[in-house]
């Protein structure tokens, strides 16, 4: 009898918990989850889908917000335009059908332009100029991109690095160690399952300023395309298309796209 | 039915990328299998080990599946290939090595289980009846328990192939060559979801139906002998 009321006082003090957190819960998101118009007091507000697992353009930082170069540019871009953002952290994949269900009115999340894309998706003008570094261990003797063909390569999986390298060493060579982020790519490297790391170069960059001690090296290759990233539309959707394509064009001309990324965007 | 948005021409896209997808099928078959072995003889040790009356016994065993069983195959398998195996050997075995382990070491966990409480069901009178014909414990274990316990034993583990090879998809976050992956880069390549997911699924399922089929006819095989004991003597032991 004593145990049977304690359980039921146990099973009365979960069921109220897990109460009291759902209402605190829903209550928080519950105002941002209408996507629907956005349009409230002559202010539109547009939803921005990412993956903010992509540190330094997206991640998120200690307390969940989402930050990185991309936001900064994008937080530009609606200042300049005259909208208000929000972020969601969607992940990688699912951003593509979020964009497309109209989930999220537009994605930024380093996302290359490509001809591929473009046949399903509309992309603003360039943003920000990427292109692929190399990352080997110090005393690797690699030199140029060419001569991996018979090494095995680390990349994030689906990226232009995975596309590059695949078109190195084949579309279904198995000397590709396709990991699911950056940074399990390059742990990929540093524990000797690959040879070299291939991947954009802000990421790699960052990557060995934030670890001084790992003795790495990069290696640029000039047989690289350089690449752009742009703002990814439903495919037809001119309006917001427009909008964006606008407030790039402003902080392009008045140099705050400059201030954020550090170099000029021919 | 605007949600169920297929094209069809994507099947041939997919058909191009069939070198990926059979490679897929061998690694996720043998991975699951070679763990399901590991585990299964790891996981004898671990679920007679829970049976011992010796602590130095009792003890490691019930914590080894108290940390695998309670923690997430994911985190172990991140955990296993990223920090463990790098740190014993100072480098990185390659996914296969890690699945194997990582998988296994996890399978032995609910496999001990299923093992202890294979052997606790067999009533105590089986043991005492054994050693009172002058067996030893060790071959009244081999020879009276476990072949029955065997029995009741055989469908909880073919859930837990079943389950090890749905399981074993996880092993895409530290990039195995296995059906999800090959769907992924599917997937990746032509930014449609439907169909190479669709696909996997369908190998999968392919895969488990097979699995399935087997277990069950090793269920038949074991079962066709075996008559309960007790319902056998019921009749017999109410007359008397």
């Amino acid at each position: 009898m004593k145990k049977t009321g304690r359980f039921l006082l146990l099973g009365v003090l979960l069921v109220s918990l897990s109460v009291v957190l759902f209402g605190c819960g829903t209550k928080d998101s519950g105002s941002s989850t209408d996507v629907g118009e956005g349009e409230n007091e002559g202010v539109r507000k547009l939803i921005v889908g990412t993956d903010a697992t992509y540190a330094p353009m997206e991640s998120m930082d200690e307390k969940g917000n989402i930050v990185g170069i991309d936001i900064d540019i994008v937080n530009a871009i609606a200042e300049a335009a005259g909208f208000e953002i929000e972020f969601k952290n969607i992940g990688w994949e699912p951003l593509f059908p979020a964009v497309d269900n109209s989930e999220v009115h537009f994605a930024v999340s380093s996302i290359t332009i490509t001809e591929e894309r473009q046949k399903s998706y509309d992309f603003t003008d360039p943003y920000f100029s990427a292109n692929q570094l190399i990352l080997v261990p110090e005393d690797s003797s690699v030199e140029s991109f060419a001569e991996l063909k018979d090494k095995r390569v680390a990349v994030q999986i689906n990226t232009t690095g995975h596309i590059v390298t695949k078109g190195l060493l084949g579309d279904t060579s198995s000397k590709i160690v396709a990991a699911e982020t950056m940074p399990l790519a390059i742990s990929e490297m540093i524990n000797g399952n690959a040879d070299a790391a291939v991947g954009d170069n802000a990421v790699i960059i960052d990557y060995k300023a934030n670890n001084p001690k790992v003795q790495v090296k990069t290696i640029e290759d000039a047989s690289f395309e350089k690449e752009y990233y742009g703002l990814m539309v439903k495919k037809g959707n001119t309006e917001v298309l427009e909008l964006l394509n606008k407030g790039i064009q402003i902080i392009k001309d008045n140099g705050k796209l400059k201030e954020i990324t550090g170099f000029d965007l021919e | 039915m605007d949600f169920l948005d297929i094209r069809w021409d994507m099947w041939g896209v997919i058909w191009n990328y069939r070198e990926l997808f059979i490679r897929g099928i061998g690694i996720t078959v043998s991975l699951t299998l070679i763990s399901y072995v590991l585990g299964l003889v790891l996981g004898l040790f671990v679920g007679m080990g829970k049976l011992s009356k010796k602590k130095w016994l009792y003890y490691p065993s019930k914590y080894y599946v108290d940390f695998f069983r309670g923690t997430p195959l994911l985190v172990q398998i991140l955990l296993i290939h990223t920090a463990v195996i790098p740190g014993i050997f100072g480098q990185s075995l390659g996914y296969f090595t890690s699945g194997v382990i990582a998988l296994s070491l996890n399978s032995a966990a609910y496999n001990a289980e299923i093992i202890r409480a294979g052997i606790q069901s067999i009533e105590k009178g089986q043991m005492e009846a054994a050693r009172s014909l002058g067996m030893t414990t060790v071959i009244a274990m081999k020879n009276i328990i476990l072949p029955q316990a065997f029995r009741r034993m055989v469908p909880p583990l073919g859930n837990e192939l079943i389950a090890l090879l749905k399981d074993s998809s996880l092993l895409m976050v530290i990039a195995a060559n296995d059906i999800l992956f090959a769907g992924k880069v599917v997937a990746g390549a032509t930014l449609r979801f439907w169909e190479p997911y669709i696909m996997v699924a369908i190998l999968y399922l392919c895969l488990t139906f097979v699995l399935g089929k087997l277990i069950s006819y090793v269920e038949k095989r074991f079962s066709n002998s075996y008559i309960p004991m007790q319902r056998r003597n019921v009749f017999s032991l109410r007359r008397s």
